[in-house]
């Protein structure tokens, strides 16, 4: 599915940003700019969205709890990851959507061997920070199952951390009167 | 005969609260049959079986089917066939009711539309049903549609608009949640939770494992 002109001006902007608070290793603001690409990955569910999100999140984390210096080669991975950001940029301002995806597989598949003694623990860190896009895709209105399809994890997982998430209480997911399902559900099993 | 058709979250949260044993007391005291779709089983019982934090969950509910008191469609001489061919249909409908700028948005998956896959066909065979999910997605496409529409657009920022054509299929399927499982499941003296608080409580555990539901619903179901 080709992504809108307007879609791809966002997306290049939060991949240069990326960039620039990597090198100021600001976890807040990553942390911000991993929510900003939950509206693509909603609406067109590309890998490269949903991938972009997982990964930028999951570096922030990295930085907050300060994990990323127990990493010896953090410079040189963050080398690796401006290239690849960059070369994601030419792919997608030439629309190749399958290339600007397969840039950031590459890049998961970089973040998860970087360091042999955290690979454990990053990969823990990758499928929490899925759970938490997982989340943020379920409140725009994506289908728990679709969700959990997308981001590569259970409905198990994503359904409980959904619950202590306490989601705000948004008026459209009011549908019928709870007195009304309740005197259905009482008369249902009557 | 009637029969109530479990989707994965409704049993997810029954499983995690220990509430699993209410299908058993259910059957106890009703006639009704509580059926899962293969895709049910396949996101409850055979994908998580293989995964250690979900495995023991999986397997309650892999117990349930053993002893039937989880049944598959087969169990009603319903085909898998019937219900894959329905299913590819209504997911179909589903998948194309939503569009921003032109393109559809894929909003729903097997297991969700093979729910109500089933319910077709039993409403159609004449056995009074209803569906217990507990996501809200498939929920508001069925009863109010338009919230949906609603819903997607504020959290884009983009004009959705809805296809009606498409979503007149989904207007006659009745649904409750596990909240409301809860809820009768108290009023039939079933809920093994003594005290004061032990409906309230119960009502609070499924909210915290997935249920769609509020803080003000909770707070009308423990005066009713």
């Amino acid at each position: 599915m080709d992504i809108e002109e307007k879609e791809v001006e966002h997306i290049v902007h939060v991949l240069k940003e990326i960039k620039q608070y990597l090198a100021e290793n600001n976890a807040i603001k990553l942390k911000e700019l991993s929510n900003h690409t939950i509206h693509s990955a909603s609406t067109y569910q590309d890998a490269g969205s949903i991938t972009l999100a997982v990964l930028v999140y999951t570096l922030s984390k990295l930085i907050e709890r300060e994990d990323y210096k127990k990493i010896k080669d953090w410079r040189e991975f963050i080398k690796k990851l401006n290239a690849i950001i960059d070369k994601s940029i030419a792919e997608i301002e030439k629309n190749n959507q399958k290339e600007y995806e397969e840039v950031f597989v590459n890049s998961r598949k970089l973040l998860e061997s970087v360091s042999p003694n955290l690979k454990k623990y990053i990969e823990e860190v990758i499928r929490k920070a899925s759970i938490n896009k997982g989340s943020k895709i379920y409140e725009h209105g994506i289908s728990l199952e679709q969700t959990s399809r997308l981001l590569g994890i259970t409905q198990w997982e994503l359904s409980e951390y959904i619950g202590q998430k306490n989601l705000p209480e948004t008026k459209p997911s009011m549908t019928i009167n709870i007195k009304k399902r309740a005197e259905m559900a009482l008369e249902f099993f009557k | 005969m009637k029969a109530l058709i479990l989707d994965s979250g409704a049993l997810i949260n029954l499983s995690m609260n220990g509430l699993l044993y209410l299908i058993e007391e259910f059957k106890k005291i009703t006639k009704i049959k509580f059926l899962i779709t293969k895709q049910v089983k396949y996101e409850i019982v055979d994908r998580p079986i293989n995964i250690p934090r979900f495995e023991l969950g999986a397997l309650r509910v892999s117990n349930l089917i053993d002893s039937k008191h989880l049944e598959l469609p087969q169990s009603l001489n319903i085909s898998d066939e019937e219900i894959n061919s329905l299913t590819k249909k209504l997911k179909e409908n589903a998948n194309n009711s939503l569009e921003s700028q032109g393109r559809s948005i894929q909003i729903v998956s097997d297991a969700e539309m093979s729910c109500l896959a089933l319910s077709s066909i039993l409403t159609e065979k004449g056995i009074e049903n209803i569906i217990a999910i507990d996501e809200r997605t498939t929920r508001i496409l069925a009863e109010k549609p338009e919230s949906l529409e609603e819903l997607m657009s504020s959290k884009l920022h983009k004009k959705i608009t809805t296809n009606k054509k498409n979503l007149a299929v989904f207007s006659k399927f009745r649904f409750i949640r596990s909240t409301e499982l809860v809820y009768v499941a108290y009023k039939k003296g079933i809920l093994k939770v003594n005290g004061a608080k032990a409906l309230e409580a119960a009502l609070y555990a499924t909210k915290f494992k997935g249920a769609a539901v509020s803080w003000d619903e909770i707070n009308i179901l423990k005066k009713l």
